[in-house]
């Protein structure tokens, strides 16, 4: 008797952990525009394969590749196989490699793979899939001069836009817009990219806190923080929400995003929406700024679509060349979705005067050839020289960037 | 200037702390009972999903509070069952329920991971938040904030001020005379075992709504535990647990303000409550055997652990 009434309790247990299951699972740096070549249209369509280290929709770097990708599939009548949560916390068992075995097991004529954090995956595959063309988006594997050069590799090139464009633009917004003086910068992890890119907004909101607003540069402190990673990794990274508002808090009006997620633009709207006078400036996703249009001042991004159709095109047509391509903005329209690997789209917080600014003084000027920021003399925060005097970077002095320029504030990683 | 930076490090650690407070009122009603929900660390990450969640479907974080804190009820309920009616060791099931549950989040939460969606928003207060420190500190937060502050006072004059407050210590002291005396003691363990799993729940969405925005797999992580560390801190006394609460806000602060200085510390500093729980506990065991401390002062010092905390209630 006791015996039945234990197995009766069990069954209770059973079923009430069932039904608690079952309810639960219902529910080019010098200024020429250098746009790519547009390669002839594909003769037939392919089947090609997207790796994204984030969300497809996450309205930041991954979806930028999603987006470019569907572009490119919807203009060649192509098949595009996403497979996303590419990276090691959201999915430790699964390698970049094996995604591009399945990938390559479905079909897929051509991989991309779409964050710098993917390397060895894709070196590793690149190598057990000769004949598969592959591109490795932010890599410089193919770059005959760079520091990483895989001359083995025949099949795999890189592709990444000359985003140092795009974050001086975001570091002069913050600059015309700020009434403290005070920018934050939110970094992900501390790399040659990142830094170069750190140093880009730092560039660009110099020039126009000296140049358009006449102003002391010891007046103005341009401060970075690092999380970590592209994006908060609970118990890893530093929580990007929490770094924002400490920044609010220490007297910065003005936030720039340098992760891949969103929480920056929408830590400034929740305050700028109660009343306080602060912004932001997001990253990576031409509409970041619809998170909080009224907390943002513009957004620098990728727009992969134009270079992933070329790439498309020219394993259709059997010309693909594993070739380094380090894609600015067309100047004659940066925001032109079929011809601009960067562009900035303005935000509302931004206003019409600094935007006449930004766009008709210091975008046209990158754009021909008048402000070249990356001119010496510069220098390290250590004080050693980044670009001597009289000279201009090369795009192996800015791609291998070593550290953050004198004048910001933040650790550099040395 | 020493003020307003003191005031704006004060309103940053009460609206970071405003989860874990929560957490902790809610464990330690439970625990006053004689109820460990040992499955804290699940129910922290699924009841933040399924609030993220929810209130991105619906568009309505209400809803997304309401749909957590019934989980967070349910759970605890499924701890009160299996304790109370079945007799299984509750230290067992809250345990595995830990690891079922973080997993199912981690499941069940794909589709929302990093992905933006809505938040608890920031409600403008034009006259009280002009006020000194507390205007900055208290009334210029949200909801959740201000939800968190009530329940820390709601909790202790509950505890130890009102007639159903005694009955539930006594329930949670010695259940076997509280049954004699006539108190429905299952009762009373399901609900406040039940009532304290729901204000977890609303905690568990009080991060995904509010202090560390948005879902991601293992989005709270360890909070569960540190919640646990801190009842004990606190000494079943929801006051004491809320300072602990805010204590290990601060620290988190301090992290953060401290990364361009000392990056080690900075990453040490979130792990003090570990050692802190287990000073606690060696402290009150030692208190226990020395009967030369008078009950007052061990009471202050060490928080008063309820004599049947855990155990399992059987009438003889």
């Amino acid at each position: 008797m006791v015996s039945s009434l234990k197995k009766m309790k069990l069954i209770a247990i059973s079923a009430t952990m069932s039904l608690l299951l079952a309810a639960m699972l219902a529910c080019n740096i010098g200024g020429e525009a250098d746009a790519p070549a547009a390669e002839p249209m594909a003769s037939e369509p392919i089947k090609f394969g997207m790796i994204l280290v984030g969300p497809r929709n996450d309205r930041g770097w991954s979806q930028a590749h999603h987006d470019g990708g569907a572009y490119a599939a919807q203009k060649t009548g192509s098949e595009m196989i996403v497979m996303d949560f590419i990276n090691p916390a959201d999915s430790p068992d699964i390698t970049v490699a094996q995604v591009v075995d399945q990938m390559v097991e479905q079909g897929a004529e051509l991989i991309f793979a779409t964050s710098e954090d993917m390397k060895d995956g894709i070196l590793e595959a690149a190598a057990s899939h000769p004949d598969v063309p592959m591109i490795w988006s932010s890599g410089d594997s193919a770059w005959a001069d760079g520091d990483a050069y895989h001359p083995e590799l025949a099949n795999l090139g890189n592709i990444m836009g000359k985003m140092e464009y795009g974050k001086m633009m975001a570091g002069c917004a913050a600059a015309l817009k700020t009434e403290t003086g005070n920018i934050g910068f939110v970094g992900p992890l501390i790399n040659a990219e990142t830094k170069r890119l750190a140093n880009s907004a730092y560039l660009g909101a110099k020039y126009c806190w000296e140049e358009s607003r006449g102003k002391n540069i010891a007046d103005l402190n341009f401060e970075i923080k690092w999380i970590g990673f592209w994006f908060h990794i609970p118990g890893v990274t530093l929580d990007p929400t929490v770094v924002t508002n400490d920044f609010y808090d220490s007297g910065a009006d003005v936030v720039i995003s340098g992760i891949d997620t969103t929480q920056v633009i929408v830590e400034a709207g929740k305050r700028n929406s109660s009343g306080e006078q602060v912004w932001a400036v997001p990253y990576d996703y031409h509409g970041a700024c619809a998170e909080a249009p009224g907390a943002c001042l513009g957004v620098p991004y990728f727009n992969w679509g134009p270079s992933y159709l070329n790439t498309i095109n020219a394993v259709a047509n059997d010309n693909f060349s594993a070739t380094w391509k380090w894609l600015g903005p067309d100047w004659s329209n940066i925001n032109n979705e079929d011809t601009s690997m960067i562009g900035f789209a303005k935000g509302d917080a931004l206003g019409d005067d600094n935007w006449d600014t930004l766009n008709n003084k210091f975008i046209k000027g990158l754009a021909n050839g008048d402000i070249n920021l990356f001119k010496g003399p510069l220098q390290y925060q250590d004080g050693s020289t980044f670009v001597a005097a009289g000279e201009e970077a090369s795009d192996k002095q800015i791609w291998y960037t070593t550290g953050l320029l004198e004048g910001i504030i933040g650790d550099a990683g040395d | 200037m020493a003020i307003v930076e003191f005031e704006i490090i004060l309103a940053a650690i009460i609206s970071m702390s405003a989860p874990l407070v929560l957490a902790v009122v809610g464990e330690t009603i439970s625990e006053r009972v004689g109820i460990v929900n040992l499955s804290l660390e699940g129910s922290l990450l699924i009841t933040a999903m399924i609030g993220f969640a929810v209130a991105s479907i619906t568009g309505s974080v209400l809803l997304g509070f309401i749909a957590a804190a019934l989980l967070g009820g349910i759970i605890a309920l499924l701890i009160c069952f299996a304790n109370i009616t079945l007799y299984i060791n509750m230290i067992a099931v809250g345990f595995t329920l830990t690891i079922l549950l973080g997993k199912l989040s981690s499941y069940l939460g794909q589709p929302f991971v990093r992905i933006p969606g809505p938040y608890v928003p920031q409600i403008e207060v034009p006259w009280l938040k002009e006020i000194p420190i507390i205007g900055k500190a208290v009334i210029d937060q949200n909801v959740v904030v201000w939800l968190s502050i009530a329940s820390i006072i709601i909790a202790w004059w509950f505890l130890y001020k009102t007639k159903s407050g005694l009955v539930l210590n006594a329930v949670g002291e010695n259940p076997y005379s509280a049954d004699a005396r006539g108190i429905n003691v299952k009762f009373i363990k399901y609900f406040y075992g039940t009532l304290g799993g729901a204000i977890v729940g609303m905690a568990g969405a009080s991060f995904s709504l509010h202090s560390i925005y948005g879902w991601s797999n293992g989005h709270t992580l360890n909070y569960g535990w540190i919640c646990l560390a801190i009842v004990i801190f606190g000494g079943w006394n929801p006051v004491r647990g809320a300072i602990g609460a805010y204590a290990f806000g601060g620290l988190q602060i301090m992290a953060l303000k401290l990364q361009g200085v000392l990056f080690g510390l900075s990453q040490v500093l979130p792990l003090i409550p570990f050692p802190l729980m287990i000073m606690s506990l060696i402290l009150i065991q030692y208190s226990q055997d020395k009967q030369f401390i008078p009950n007052r002062v061990r009471s202050i010092l060490f928080g008063n652990q309820p004599e049947h905390l855990g155990d399992t209630f059987k009438r003889g």
